[in-house]
């Protein structure tokens, strides 16, 4: 709403940190609204701040080990986070106990590397084990189960049975429909699965890429980045898979990048990245242990280097872009969790009404009829004229960024696919409510 | 309290061929609220309708069934009159501003004081609540706009507003914009994130504004000033595209709402009476008699066809209309 009234040439990338909030986390993620940022700690809990207040308001203390990762539900009521104590918790935020109540803990008998919500469905679970097995958990009545995804080997191999080894998967996401689990490989190709039949519907080869380490969409699917061991961010432009194919069936194709982004000078690794709401920018997370860098690339024009931002002395681990706005979050390796945005000058003509603020001397042109004498009831009555004119209070502007949301929902819709996942919805409802939880020790009382 | 004659089904009036959507109001009291002690300050409807909300300034703030009419509780602890309250949009909490300088966090679970919110210099004058009923807003006679930490009790930020005493504060339907007005006559629209100035809406004649409130899409505000107006700013333009004129309002700082079905405009006048108007055509549509003072405060309920008004000293009491022409 504000955007409406504030300067539209607004810069579409964040610029300077805004708040630093101690937390202990390795690494923290916005919510799909924005309002809240959850952070992962190494010593097995989890805590949610509320942004507009700059406080932690929930603690998710559930895990010995370290958190691995953290997801929100698509309307943040659930929260989900991932440990090496080999559980993963799912986590209630509209429960109004302290601590938060529980859904479901998933165990499992190995670390959990990290852990997703399906998009749509917070009971259906996207898991990667400890060295590289990834399981899909669907927790629904109907199709209880827990099925590991498996890459399927060529079977013209000539050279003999067992002379290669399985490559391990090293990084499970969901795209952002949820039709498709993408897994990267230590073999440095990712893999494609189809979420409802779990099985392998293409492979791509990196050439050049070693393994992949991490993996992000733009919002709408189309694209993807990919970060590996070589030190290289690839964005790639997806190609369309064929809703139903036949068992066994799946598509080999190499991709190629259409950007790569590394560092020419210091020839830093990446340690995270993210594109930004509207995928117009790349912001890459430097694993430099001097320094806190996030690079922040033009993807509209072709792919150029913006600016590199500088987070201080403390070492940077994650970054993650705000879902809808200018900001990033970026945790540093001592646990603080950096808010960035984009700071506004301070407009001192808003403070005045009807007052305009120009950069430039504008040479005024005065209307024919300006100065001209009026009848005073002719004023009254041309007045009175332009107060008939009906107006709506009730009706919202449409957000643009909503409404680009939306497109994505719609060609999705009309999809078996889709369909599976809606089955037996979570009660994740958009209106749902953080209950405000009064602190005890307040001075004065 | 004792209901009026018409406290049993109303009779209904007029046509009987008006829908129920597009009737003319007719509303009719239902209900006579009498508890306060001093001259009344603010009504407010709960979120869910069930309950209404009153303060004095006899000090405490009084909760009442609106169906029986029942005092259900009575809140007390501040020290001094109390000019203001907000309901949290989720139900859980109420906020009294008052002369004591202080704003009080009541639990309704609890019905009692979970924090008082110190930090005005002077009388508190108005409050309300974010849509996620994590923050507050506050504006007073020190002319600062106060944003507080509603689950830790501590201020997030102070707006050096107004030159003037702060009449009233809102926040817009999703939270990110912060209306300000005052007795220095202008309205000053905030950007509820950061503290800035957006921008200021200001009346040749700068008379000392009342009450504010956006529209339910935020894209305009009501607000009523001391020269018997209410006005309609377009928040975008920052014209005025609806006046409203008929009622009386020289002295007190009257209260104006969007009557139940967003259709019409209510307001309090200082001639004892209660003006309904059309939102479009602008003309009035129904004048409440029964009030014996100035009728400074008016309230919608949120879902139902029910209004209700309060009035100062020589009265006293709070009365519950209902819309004879609404089916329910």
């Amino acid at each position: 709403m504000n955007s409406i009234l504030s300067d539209p040439f607004t810069i579409t990338y964040p610029t300077a940190v805004q708040t630093s909030l101690n937390s202990g986390a390795s690494f923290a993620n916005f919510d799909p609204s924005g309002s809240y940022v959850a952070g992962g700690r190494p010593d097995g809990s989890a805590v949610i701040w509320d942004l507009d207040t700059k406080a932690p308001i929930r603690w998710l203390e559930g895990h010995v080990k370290a958190v691995t990762s953290v997801d929100w539900s698509q309307n943040s009521r659930y929260v989900l986070t991932s440990s090496k104590d080999w559980n993963v918790i799912v986590w209630d935020l509209a429960s109004d106990t302290d601590p938060v109540r529980r859904r479901a803990t998933i165990r499992f008998d190995a670390p959990v590397i990290c852990a997703s919500f399906h998009p749509r469905n917070s009971q259906i679970v996207l898991v990667l084990l400890s060295p590289g097995d990834a399981y899909l958990v669907d927790q629904r009545k109907q199709y209880r189960s827990r099925i590991e995804l498996c890459e399927i080997q060529e079977e013209s191999e000539e050279e003999g049975q067992g002379s290669r080894p399985r490559s391990l998967m090293t990084v499970v996401r969901f795209d952002p429909t949820g039709r498709y689990i993408f897994a990267g490989t230590s073999a440095g190709s990712v893999l494609v699965f189809n979420t409802r039949t779990k099985t392998m519907i293409a492979r791509h080869k990196i050439s050049g890429a070693g393994i992949i380490r991490a993996l992000d969409f733009a919002k709408g699917g189309r694209r993807l980045v990919t970060n590996s061991s070589d030190r290289t961010l690839r964005q790639f432009n997806l190609p369309v898979y064929a809703t139903s194919a036949a068992e066994g069936e799946y598509i080999e194709q190499e991709l190629e990048p259409t950007y790569r982004f590394n560092d020419p000078i210091n020839k830093n690794a990446w340690h995270a990245m993210a594109y930004s709401p509207d995928g117009e920018w790349l912001a890459g997370g430097a694993a430099d242990n001097a320094s806190h860098k996030i690079y922040i690339w033009d993807l509209a024009n072709e792919g150029q280097f913006a600016t590199a931002l500088d987070g201080g002395p403390e070492p940077l681990l994650h970054v993650h872009w705000h879902p809808k706005k200018a900001s990033i979050v970026s945790t540093t390796n001592v646990g603080n969790i950096l808010i960035w945005h984009c700071p506004t000058p301070e407009r001192w003509g808003a403070f005045a009404g009807g007052f305009e603020e120009v950069d430039e001397n504008v040479e005024y042109e005065e209307r024919e009829d300006e100065f001209d004498i009026e009848d005073e009831s002719e004023i009254a009555l041309r007045k009175q004229k332009a107060e008939d004119e009906e107006i709506d209070i009730d009706g919202l502007v449409e957000d643009p960024s909503s409404k680009q949301v939306e497109h994505v929902q719609r060609i999705a819709d009309d999809d078996d696919d889709v369909a599976w996942a809606a089955e037996e919805p979570d009660d994740d409802h958009p209106d749902w409510r953080m209950k405000v939880m009064v602190e005890e020790d307040v001075d004065g009382m | 309290m004792k209901p009026e004659k018409h406290s049993s089904p109303p009779p209904v009036a007029g046509p009987s061929k008006t829908s129920s959507s597009d009737g003319i109001p007719a509303y009719k009291t239902r209900l006579i609220l009498s508890g306060h002690s001093k001259s009344i300050s603010s009504i407010k409807f709960s979120p869910d309708g069930k309950m209404l909300a009153s303060a004095a300034a006899d000090k405490v703030v009084k909760l009442w069934n609106t169906e029986t009419g029942e005092i259900l509780n009575t809140l007390e602890g501040h020290t001094e009159g109390i000019s203001d309250i907000a309901w949290s949009p989720d139900g859980e909490f109420l906020a009294s501003a008052s002369d004591d300088k202080t704003i009080r966090l009541w639990s309704l679970e609890m019905m009692e004081t979970v924090n008082i919110l110190k930090g005005h210099t002077n009388f508190v004058f108005c409050v309300n609540f974010s849509p996620k009923s994590n923050l507050l807003v506050s504006g007073g006679f020190d002319e600062t706009v106060r944003i507080w930490d509603v689950a830790r009790g501590r201020t997030l930020k102070t707006l050096p507003a107004h030159s003037d005493p702060v009449t009233a504060v809102t926040f817009n339907h999703d939270g990110t914009l912060i209306a300000s007005c005052a007795m220095d006559g202008l309205i000053r629209i905030w950007d509820a994130e950061s503290g800035q100035c957006l921008k200021t809406l200001a009346d040749d004649d700068n008379p000392i504004c009342s009450h504010i409130k956006f529209t339910p899409n935020s894209r305009f505000i009501l607000a009523s000033t001391q020269d018997s107006t209410i006005r309609l700013w377009n928040t975008q333009t920052s014209r005025c595209v609806k006046t409203y004129t008929g009622h009386a309002n020289r002295t007190y700082c009257l209260f104006t709402d969007f009557a139940p079905g967003a259709k019409y405009i209510v307001s309090g006048s200082e001639d004892a009476k209660i003006y309904i108007w059309d939102l479009q055509t602008r003309t009035i549509a129904q004048v409440l008699e029964g009030h014996r003072d100035v009728v400074i405060a008016v309230a919608s309920h949120p879902t139902k066809h029910m209004l209700a008004s309060a009035s100062m000293e020589k009265d006293m009491t709070i009365r519950l209309w209902i819309d004879a022409n609404s089916a329910t």
